[in-house]
């Protein structure tokens, strides 16, 4: 029950914790999209109920914070939530170098949603931004996941005395249904 | 009642994304900005982008003040504030005797508003690719409405988008969202200016054979109801004359910088009256 409680606290303070590092590390160019890469993480460690409601409270709280259309990052991070829980089960999550790169092709994807959302809505044409902003800021996420991916580990082995793995994730490739 | 109880994690699953799904068409249709759940976020956001706007200013001032002599930096802030001061107050009276010049040809033409501000100061910046916007510690306990145009030394810088009781959420100029009607000061020729993220703005719809040059002073027209006629906006920094289309292609410098605002003023609009 804490963890739901807390969640909607926890995902302000990382919003705008990653906001005030973007503004001091990039000028406000680019943003290290930290929120992405826990939602990834949850894809690998956490279960299908909690993960996906982690997703969903983050992604409301990124739509608020960061001025987009309500739902277009609560859908989106619960899409790259089930990717990343599907990918779980058949991919080495383990190696530093998927993590990196899965992390660069969720962050891809989610502004590949992003233009394809603008560009059939509201019929902005925002392609321009693609090699200026959109591929460093993938690169970004890719080159960081790793390093969050670490530190994760290494506060799992603090707080429990071992990584965290769920009994479903080793060799099962069926989703559990319980909650 | 079986497959329900074996499925329920992926029908939990789906019932979400559908939830998101609607959040996102109601957003797209109804445009309310933000519900009772947005503002919440917005006030609870307030407190925390405080602490740790604060945290890094207090880091980042202790760290000028080492490296440059106590005092100096004051004091060269202090005069460039007072230059842009300057610079706004001459632009004023340059637009005053214009319109004078105008008003004197014209039948009977008369433009009397009653504007109050309301200071504020800024809180928090969000520079993400989508949208620029600021926060300021301001909201409709202190009379701000959604819409009112937001002005700093010295001139434009935007709109409230979003108001909750104690918090606002500006939108900024340079954001592609972001469309102000506009007049070239010195030909009067009208326009729309248009934000265009880290490029700052594009003026648009000025036609191939006007005469526009790099420097022009560029305020608001006071079209569409929005912003007030005469507030600085920028000035031309580039003029191209394309071969294909019937428009230049204009860019604009805003006036304002906007990664060194702290205190703004919204004009809180009373009913525009007229002689």
């Amino acid at each position: 029950m804490l963890y739901y409680l807390s969640l909607p606290f926890l995902s302000i303070l990382l919003v705008v914790v990653q906001t005030t590092i973007a503004d001091i590390i990039f000028s406000g160019r680019l943003v290290i999209e930290i929120s992405l890469i826990a939602v990834i993480y949850a894809g690998f460690r956490l279960d299908l109920i909690r993960g996906s409601i982690f997703a969903f409270i983050l992604g409301f709280v990124f739509d608020c914070i960061a001025g987009s259309v309500i739902g277009l990052f609560t859908f989106i991070y619960v899409v790259i939530f089930l990717c990343s829980f599907l990918a779980s089960f058949r991919m080495a999550t383990e190696k530093m170098y998927f993590i990196g790169l899965f992390s660069f092709i969720c962050a891809f994807l989610e502004e590949v949603l992003v233009i394809l959302f603008y560009n059939f809505i509201f019929k902005f044409d925002i392609l321009a931004n693609i090699p200026f902003i959109f591929l460093p800021q993938a690169l970004v996420v890719g080159l960081f996941a790793p390093v969050f991916f670490y530190l994760m580990h290494r506060l799992e082995v603090f707080l429990y005395g071992k990584p965290l793995k769920f009994a479903e994730r080793t060799g099962n490739s069926r989703i559990s249904a319980k909650i | 009642m079986f497959f329900l109880r074996n499925y329920k994690t992926v029908i939990f699953v789906t019932v979400l994304l559908i939830i998101a799904l609607v959040m996102l068409s109601y957003s797209v249709k109804y445009d309310t900005g933000g519900g009772v759940f947005r503002k919440i976020v917005l006030e609870a956001t307030a407190p925390v982008q405080k602490v740790l706007s604060i945290s890094v200013k207090s880091v980042s001032d202790a760290w000028l003040r080492y490296i440059f002599l106590v005092g100096l930096e004051e004091e060269n802030k202090n005069l460039n504030k007072k230059i842009n001061e300057l610079k706004a107050e001459l632009v004023l009276y340059q637009e005053g005797y214009l319109e004078t010049q105008r008003l004197s040809k014209l039948l009977a033409l008369r433009d009397d508003y009653n504007y109050r501000f309301i200071s504020a100061r800024v809180i928090g910046r969000e520079q993400a690719a989508l949208s620029k916007t600021i926060l300021i510690n301001k909201g409709t306990a202190h009379g701000l409405k959604i819409g009112m145009p937001v002005i700093a030394t010295p001139g434009l810088i935007g709109r409230l988008i979003d108001v909750s009781w104690h918090v606002s959420k500006v939108l900024l100029l340079i954001d592609e969202n972001n469309n102000i009607g506009a007049i070239l000061q010195r030909t009067r020729t009208q326009g729309i200016v248009s934000g265009a993220g880290a490029r700052g703005c594009i003026l648009k719809y000025i036609y191939k054979n006007q005469d526009v040059k790099e420097g022009d002073s560029i305020v608001s027209s006071g079209m569409g109801g929005i912003y007030p006629k005469g507030l600085l906006i920028g000035k031309v920094s580039h003029v191209q004359k394309q071969d294909a289309g019937l428009f230049l292609k204009i860019n604009v410098a805003p006036f304002v910088d906007f990664a060194k605002l702290e205190e703004v003023l919204v004009l809180a609009s009373e009913e525009p009256g007229s002689k």
